[in-house]
């Protein structure tokens, strides 16, 4: 128990050198590559006079390496200050931007990752025959088809010409933000279906070969029982880490999807921030993505310990 | 197939579309970007400033019918009173008008606005602090204001400094002293820069003031969120304003003039999605949810006719289309820091002549600009539709002969021209357009993509050879679009092309300080056709807009200033509108 607590307080340390880094590279970035903001910011007729007053107000004035510091101080204070362009509390734009980024990214990705695991077995189990297949082919040809096609055709058809569901739009609070989620969550399990059905079979398939299965099999047992109680439960491992680095990307949100279906994400916000070189945006999501990806890393390696009881954390 | 899926998302359990509500008068709006905010002084964009424009007001705005545009008293008794000598314009303003209720007023009461607030705003809007994306339009203008502004600089204004030329002279009198004749300054009080904002809210609100919309405006907004809607409300308070009872030639033939004299607003509450994308914007247009719209580049055939017509289909749908020339120009600027342009007319001539713009025009715009002859658009004096400019007539062999005169024949000896532009798919289409075209003649150009900030730091620091570019008239002078080419106004000001002719400066100054006149206006045409000549952009178009509008939505007329504001004339037809949507007609 000593070893494992050992080993996740090393690894939450560990975040120091990489949030160092994250927030060096994204300075330099910022910096190197995007440039100057504050003609952008202030508009069309910007004077010189205004332009050193915006520089002086956004610090970015000072020198570099206390540009840097500041960088380094936000990420470890969570203070991200304002937005540059809409001048807006990021804290709050980020809590806005959660709620309906994550209603639409959590429900579609149970839902995707519960029909792609029973699908999978499924294919698994008949593997070879037309149905295992029928689905592989299905997949591929999912899987071909353009994120934009679907949502042009499904908006167009399923939203407008059936009246099934809204065309785009979002509302706070449940239930009133259901009606607008269903059509892009639908869309986002059709997408991510084909490649989940194909890793996971992949990963369950590598399994059903592996000695341990063939003397159950020798030992008599049924191919159900095979398939469940040891197949699957040895399979879990790769699932597990594949699902759980999918994690912090689901709080980023989608950003087609948000952007078709006029929902309030934090996709939509990035990107928005990436077009205005509104910087402290853009700080603030990385920071927060490299913290949600290192987070995760460490659960998911938490999780094999439960999966698999050979794995111990040291 | 319909009912399969019906079937299997009612057994599902799931409510997938609202129920419609058509008790109310509920005005449904969409913008393609993010509004940044509610504060007057930074209205810098369009989606800002038109949702800006419909809780703040200010003293002046232009007449919703009358074309050319006019202005008119607003939160002013009348127009102002101006001296002889033009410097000193005097306003009384309305008695009366309340500031909507908010909490930042004692028992949350909105107070009566004075001359003082406007007073206040104008100062605002001067604060270095507020780094005001308006300040333009007042630099230098008044008297004692820059020097108010700059006595400040890095420390808190204090606002209860006098300006000399920025004073109430008692509780419902403002005066404005000029520092030099500029009749322009009343297209500056029409702008959502200089609207009445409350102290008190400015005090109370700090940083989040441009989320606490407190205006005397016919609509109120309640906190304002990053969300993906925008919801409005008809202010009760509203004072009694009228819809106009006189407007342009034809208004009344088009039924613009039906809700003559009735109080204003005309609807209860007002909508507006923000809908980045324009495939979901159209389709909820066509399923009634959005009661205009642009019509998308997409679907652009599938409403209009070659002859710029409605199509039957929308016809038959009781759609009908408003096409109006917008006040812009396109180009692409020659930067003169660079000798090759500056010193070389002739071969900005010979490459404006190879660009082929009548053929642009059907590609980049469905043939739907005018094509520009020189940087005045239609609509305002200045722009004279019977000259042609010579250097825009598509005309290979004369490019040809000019570029060998510029010491270039077929091109040789020219280094290669870098065409910096935006890395939009257009964009760069357009870059590729201009690419073939000067090739014709032996130039080379190489296309540089960049994001928008990297293409407007680069043309502010004076950084490309040639640029693509447009301007959208902040209002309706000449003068607006004529300074883009004014020697003093080099980058980082608004005449990113440098281009520095003193005949034209000199012209320039006088146009710009005259009154509205024949004089003037013949001024400002003498100075569009120099600039025609000179070349110092190839000129594009003028773009023109193209909205399609339910049949329930009336009293629609297209305003390219304060559009925003336009939305206490709309009327809507509910009944119209629910019967239409519930007849399955629109699908």
């Amino acid at each position: 128990m000593n070893s494992s607590w050992n080993y996740i307080i090393r690894r939450i340390l560990y975040l120091i050198p990489v949030l160092l880094g994250v927030c060096f590279l994204i300075f330099i970035l910022f910096n190197v590559v995007a440039g100057d903001p504050v003609y952008l910011l202030l508009g069309k007729h910007a004077s010189v006079e205004q332009a050193a007053e915006l520089r002086e107000q956004l610090g970015l004035n000072k020198p570099l390496f206390m540009q840097y510091l500041d960088v380094v101080k936000s990420a470890f204070t969570f203070d991200f200050g304002r937005s540059w362009s809409t001048k807006q509390e990021i804290s709050s734009m980020m809590i806005q931007g959660a709620i309906p980024s994550l209603t639409l990214t959590i429900p579609a990705f149970v839902i995707s990752t519960i029909l792609s695991v029973l699908f999978a077995i499924l294919v698994a189990f008949y593997r070879g025959k037309g149905i295992d297949l029928f689905i592989r082919v299905t997949c591929i040809c999912m899987m071909s088809i353009s994120v934009l096609v679907y949502i042009l055709v499904f908006q167009n058809y399923l939203a407008y010409e059936f009246g099934l569901f809204e065309i785009s739009g979002y509302e706070y609070g449940f239930p009133d933000f259901v009606p607008y989620v269903i059509l892009p969550i639908i869309i986002w399990v059709v997408l991510t279906l084909g490649p989940d059905i194909r890793f996971y079979r992949t990963m369950i398939l590598d399994e059903i070969y592996q000695d341990y299965v063939r003397t159950a099999r020798a030992k008599g047992l049924n191919e159900k029982k095979v398939m469940l109680k040891h197949v699957l439960r040895n399979a879990m491992i790769p699932i597990v880490t594949y699902t759980v680095v999918q994690l912090p990307f689901l709080l980023l949100g989608s950003l087609l999807l948000e952007s078709f279906f006029s929902i309030p994400g934090l996709g939509g916000m990035t990107i928005t921030a990436l077009n205005s070189s509104d910087f402290p945006v853009l700080k603030a999501m990385t920071i927060l993505s490299a913290i949600g990806i290192a987070v995760f890393t460490l659960i998911q390696d938490i999780l094999y310990t439960v999966v698999d009881p050979r794995v111990k954390l040291q | 197939m319909r009912y399969l899926l019906l079937a299997m998302v009612l057994g599902l359990g799931f409510s997938c579309t609202k129920k419609r509500d058509f008790s109310q008068k509920t005005l449904q709006l969409s913008v393609a970007a993010k509004v940044k905010g509610f504060d007057p002084v930074n209205a810098g964009d369009s989606y800002s400033s038109n949702n800006i424009n419909r809780v703040y007001e200010g003293l002046l705005e232009y007449h919703y019918l009358k074309r050319p545009y006019e202005l008119q008293p607003n939160l002013a008794e009348s127009m102002p009173t101006v001296s002889d000598d033009g410097l000193t314009y005097t306003f009384k303003i309305k008695k009366g008008v309340m500031f909507h209720d908010d909490k930042c007023f004692p028992n949350g009461k909105g107070r009566e606005l004075v001359a003082a607030d406007f007073v206040y705003s104008i100062k605002r809007m001067a604060d270095l602090k507020n780094n005001s994306t308006g300040w333009w339009l007042l630099d230098g203008r008044i008297k004692g204001l820059n020097e108010w502004r700059d006595q400040y600089k890095g420390k808190d204004a204090n606002y209860a400094d006098k300006v000399e030329g920025l004073q109430a002279l008692d509780k419902y009198t403002l005066q404005f002293k000029l520092t030099s004749p500029y009749p322009q300054f009343l297209y500056s009080l029409a702008m959502v820069y200089t609207f009445a904002v409350p102290r008190e809210a400015v005090d109370m609100y700090k940083e989040e003031f441009l989320n606490h919309p407190v205006g005397t405006g016919p609509f109120i907004t309640g906190t304002f969120t990053q969300s993906n809607k925008i919801v409005y409300e008809k202010n009760p308070n509203y004072r009694d304003v009228y819809y106009p009872s006189e407007g342009a030639e034809g208004d009344k033939e088009k039924g613009l003039l039906k809700d003559a004299g009735k109080k204003l607003p005309l609807v209860d509450r007002i909508e507006v999605m923000i809908q980045p994308e324009s495939q979901p914007r159209w389709l909820n247009f066509n399923s009634g949810k959005l009661d205009l719209m642009e019509v998308p580049k997409d679907n652009f055939d599938q409403v209009v006719t070659p002859d710029k017509k409605i199509t039957d289909t929308y016809a038959k749908k009781d759609i009908a289309l408003n096409i109006i020339p917008d006040m812009d120009v396109t180009y692409i600027a020659f930067n003169h820091d660079d000798p090759l342009f500056n010193k070389n007319k002739k071969l900005r001539q010979a490459m404006s002549l190879a660009y082929n713009s009548e053929e642009a025009n059907k590609l980049f715009y469905y043939g739907k600009g005018i094509i520009a002859q020189s940087i005045v658009p239609p609509g305002i004096a200045g722009f004279d539709p019977n000259y042609k400019n010579p250097y825009k007539q598509f005309n290979i062999e004369k490019a040809k002969k000019l570029l060998a005169e510029a010491g270039y024949p077929e091109g040789k000896g020219l280094p290669v021209i870098k065409y910096d532009t935006t890395a939009t798919t257009v964009a760069r289409q357009m870059g590729e357009f201009l690419k073939a075209a000067m090739d014709q003649i032996g130039i080379k150009i190489e296309v540089v993509t960049n994001t928008w900030p990297q293409l407007t730091q680069k043309v502010k620091k004076r950084q490309t050879q040639i640029y693509g570019m447009a301007w959208i008239g902040d209002y309706p002078d000449a003068e607006n679009f004529l300074q883009l080419l004014y020697g003093p106004n080099a980058a980082p000001g608004p005449n990113g092309s440098n281009y520095n002719n003193p005949v034209f400066n000199q012209k320039f100054e006088v146009a710009k300080n005259m009154q509205q006149s024949p004089e003037r206006k013949k001024l400002y045409e003498e100075l569009t056709q120099m600039i025609a000549e000179e070349v110092p952009l190839i000129f594009g178009v003028h773009r023109t807009i193209f909205v399609a509008k339910h049949g329930w939505l009336q009293n629609y007329k297209y305003s390219t200033f304060a559009n925003g504001a336009n939305a206490k004339f709309y009327n809507l037809d509910m009944k119209k509108k629910e019967e239409t949507i519930k007849s399955g007609k629109l699908r």
